[in-house]
């Protein structure tokens, strides 16, 4: 290509000797490589699933190593925590990004050295196929984990990993999160409006009021998809539980084009028509929704008690939050949430004392540390009491975790590529791009092929 | 890669050769043939020290990527063997398809604009008689290239935001009847990602054309002058064809840019709004990742790498033809 390049004939035959020599260098590494090229676990010895199983805490000195992707205080305060409590047992901790967390940790877990107790992360259920989770079925009834932990559905899988909310027990959450309603109290008082409204509808109506009054009533931003908080919440409130829970867990045969979901989408569809959200809400990000609320715009804001402390930081004791009304007035609080779950690895020759750390986590003492980290207490009523808008979020969590309200976010669990078809469907619904049916038939296709 | 690789060898081989034919009285043919044979040992062997990271690091794993593209295989369980399959949807599925269109269109953005920017400006440059100020204009342009991408595309996504940079200077000249959330709007949001590149492109283009056109000499110019061509005419018929190699290298660099690009769209849309932004890089990225089809990725990284693979062969084979 250049005045300066070889001639053709010598160049043909260095490029010959340069492949024979890559070949040559390639092909004892591709040997040696051998069964590493396709580099998939292969069960390993599950140990017995049966005999009883001892909650004492062992007392021989132990090292447990821990790798987590919590960049909150719970985690190491927790770890901490047990320590002090049990000082024969130390903690290693294996701290990573969320992302790169995401993207590592079933190669991690797939290793000999895997870490003993390890943060369940979306995708790990692949793991319970390949035996490198270990089931904590019996340890959660030594303990009796089913009365001290909400959520445990959340880390139950079928021995497929497919399926969520059936099957074995795996873990216990350390911090849970949820899904409500956040207010500006001034505009709120401006408007003459009275929270927390009795019903969606209810909601709804206020989302009216301040509209009329030239105020953003639903804070919101779409470019990463963050409108699944209100669509979620959406669905908690309009699905019966079962059907909500069957489909967020991929269960066979779930469906979510029923008059329910559509009831739920159109919802939210009418919520962007009436010019209630935020406007171009696909341009502005989840994060910059929240900013933006911090900062005082807008009267409402859907999303989890994770954005409590910036919204605290910007609006003070002037912002309040109530937990999302139900469909119907009276009935059970149901809404979306998440947590930090902790697993054990199947290779730990610690399970005992693992399992004493897991137990832990639902204690008093646990409460107050993950309190402070800003996440809701497997123990709700052990939470330290606090004032303004965290105390909302604590009484909030009160109310759903006494009606057992908390349910998974669809994209979730049901398949690994929700998340993207979400965000995808999510944007194409608020540009007016798809009607309401289509939207969910799309969000059904993707489940469908996927549990084909 | 290899190709520029290439000429060092080849001068340390040339000499020797010259000297060893030269200074030794001719032996038997035998010998002669031993000798080559060893000689042509001793160049692998200076070889061998970039060959080696590259076959570990490069060559191997490209291999490696290819052998998995004929498994079903979600990361982490024992894979399964199911041929061509992953290759038949990648050639098949609506949305893969959406996402070569895009890749397509982004060229116009990362390879046509920057290209003509750079050649309208290396002219303007190249008819000044004096060349003050150049390496100034030089090292202007060449800012983008040298910010990382991701932070080109976080800077990008205020100037794109509602309240950005871009729609202020709408509203402030009036023209707020514009002003759109540029990166959410499905009409918008591709040109607006495509328009990064070309800025972060038109600098690399200029700077190579600028040197290119240093390199043209001046009485071809002057000749073109007094046959009356005027800066039009000079443009095509002198800085043009005499550019040909720069803009060669320029093309089959952008066009890989284009196609391969992954950062400045995952940072700034994610492949939104819907699918209007979705391209090769981003759904090799989710489908790894996310999605626990690490096959269907490999496929869809095999057939993206012989694509371009294809598109820059046919840029070099087009340039090497004589005007």
């Amino acid at each position: 290509m250049r005045p300066t390049s070889p001639a053709p004939g010598h160049l043909s035959r260095r490029t010959l000797l340069t492949s024979a020599a890559a070949l040559a260098a390639a092909s004892p590494l591709l040997g040696a490589c051998g069964s590493a090229l396709t580099p998939g676990a292969k069960s390993s010895a599950t140990p017995s699933s049966s005999g009883p199983v001892s909650t004492a805490v062992p007392t021989g000195k132990i090292t447990l190593v821990v790798a987590d992707a919590d960049d909150t205080t719970m985690t190491p305060g927790l770890l901490a925590a047990f320590h002090a409590k049990y000082p024969n047992v130390s903690f290693k901790r294996q701290y990573t990004g969320w992302d790169d967390y995401l993207k590592s940790v079933n190669t991690t877990m797939s290793a000999d050295s895997a870490p003993d107790i390890a943060q369940f992360v979306s995708g790990m259920q692949n793991l319970v196929k390949g035996g490198l989770l270990l089931d904590m079925s019996r340890y959660g009834t030594a303990y009796g984990w089913a009365d001290t932990f909400p959520g445990l559905d959340q880390i139950t899988f079928s021995a497929d990993g497919r399926t969520t909310g059936t099957g074995a027990l795996y873990g216990v959450p350390g911090g849970l999160s949820y899904e409500g309603v956040y207010y500006n109290k001034s505009r709120v008082r401006k408007l003459g409006i009275t929270v927390p409204p009795a019903t969606v509808t209810a909601l709804e109506e206020l989302f009216a009021k301040a509209k009329a009054a030239g105020e953003t009533a639903l804070v919101a931003g779409n470019l990463d998809g963050g409108l699944n908080h209100p669509f979620n919440v959406l669905l908690s409130a309009y699905l019966k539980p079962a059907d909500r829970q069957a489909w967020a867990f991929g269960h066979k045969g779930a469906k979510i084009t029923g008059p329910e979901a559509v009831t739920a989408a159109t919802t939210l569809k009418r919520w962007i028509d009436n010019g209630y959200v935020t406007p171009k809400v696909n341009g502005v990000s989840d994060n910059d929704a929240t900013a933006a609320f911090a900062k005082g715009e807008g009267v409402f804001r859907i999303s989890g008690n994770w954005a409590a402390a910036a919204v605290a930081k910007g609006q003070g004791s002037n912002a309040g939050l109530f937990p999302m009304p139900p469909a119907t007035a009276g009935s059970t609080l149901r809404t979306t949430g998440a947590g930090v779950y902790y697993c054990v690895s199947s290779r730990t020759e610690n399970a005992a004392a693992a399992a004493a750390f897991l137990d832990f986590c639902a204690t008093g003492q646990a409460a107050a540390v993950t309190a402070k980290a800003g996440f809701m207490a497997p123990d709700a009523s052990a939470m330290p009491a606090q004032s303004g808008l965290l105390g909302d979020v604590a009484t909030g969590w009160q109310a759903i975790a006494k009606d057992s309200g908390l349910q998974p976010f669809i994209q979730n669990a049901s398949t690994p590529t929700m998340p993207d078809t979400l965000t995808t469907q999510l944007q194409l619904l608020a540009g007016g791009k798809v009607s309401v049916e289509k939207f969910l038939a799309a969000l059904q296709a993707d489940f469908d092929q996927y549990h084909s | 890669m290899t190709a520029t690789t290439h000429p060092t060898p080849d001068r340390t081989v040339g000499p020797v050769r010259a000297r060893a034919i030269g200074a030794r009285p001719p032996r038997a043919p035998g010998r002669a043939r031993t000798l080559r044979r060893r000689r042509r040992a001793v160049a692998l062997l200076y070889l061998l020290p970039a060959l080696l990271p590259y076959t570990l690091f490069a060559v191997a794993p490209a291999l490696h990527t290819a052998y998995l593209s004929l498994f079903d295989w979600d990361g982490v369980t024992l894979p399964s063997f199911v041929g061509g399959a992953n290759y038949r949807r990648v050639l098949t599925d609506p949305q893969l398809r959406a996402a070569a269109w895009h890749a397509g269109a982004l060229i116009v953005f990362f390879s046509v604009l920057p290209i003509c920017l750079g050649l309208v400006a290396a002219a303007i440059v190249a008819r000044r008689p004096g060349r003050r100020g150049t390496s100034a204009v030089r090292t202007l342009l060449f800012l983008p290239q040298v910010v990382p991408l991701v932070a080109v595309a976080v800077i990008w996504r205020w100037v794109y935001a509602d309240d950005g940079t871009l729609n202020q200077a709408l509203r402030a000249l009036g023209l707020g009847s514009l002003a759109d959330s540029w990166l959410g709007s499905f009409t918008w949001a591709l040109p607006a990602v495509g328009l990064i590149g070309t800025w972060v492109v038109a600098g690399l283009c200029m700077v190579l054309f600028l040197s290119g056109t240093q390199r043209i000499d001046r009485e071809i110019y002057e000749a073109a002058r007094m046959d009356g061509a005027g800066p039009v005419r000079e443009f095509w018929s002198v800085t043009v064809p005499l550019l040909r190699p720069e803009i060669a290298v320029a093309l089959s660099i952008t066009v890989i840019a284009a196609l391969s690009s992954f950062d400045l769209i995952y940072i700034t849309t994610g492949g939104g709004p819907g699918n209007s932004t979705v391209v090769p890089g981003v759904l090799i990225y989710r489908l790894a990742f996310g999605g626990g089809q690490v096959g269907l990725a490999s496929a869809l990284a095999v057939v993206l790498t012989l694509v371009i693979s294809a598109a820059v062969l046919v840029i070099n084979r087009l340039a090497r033809e004589a005007p």
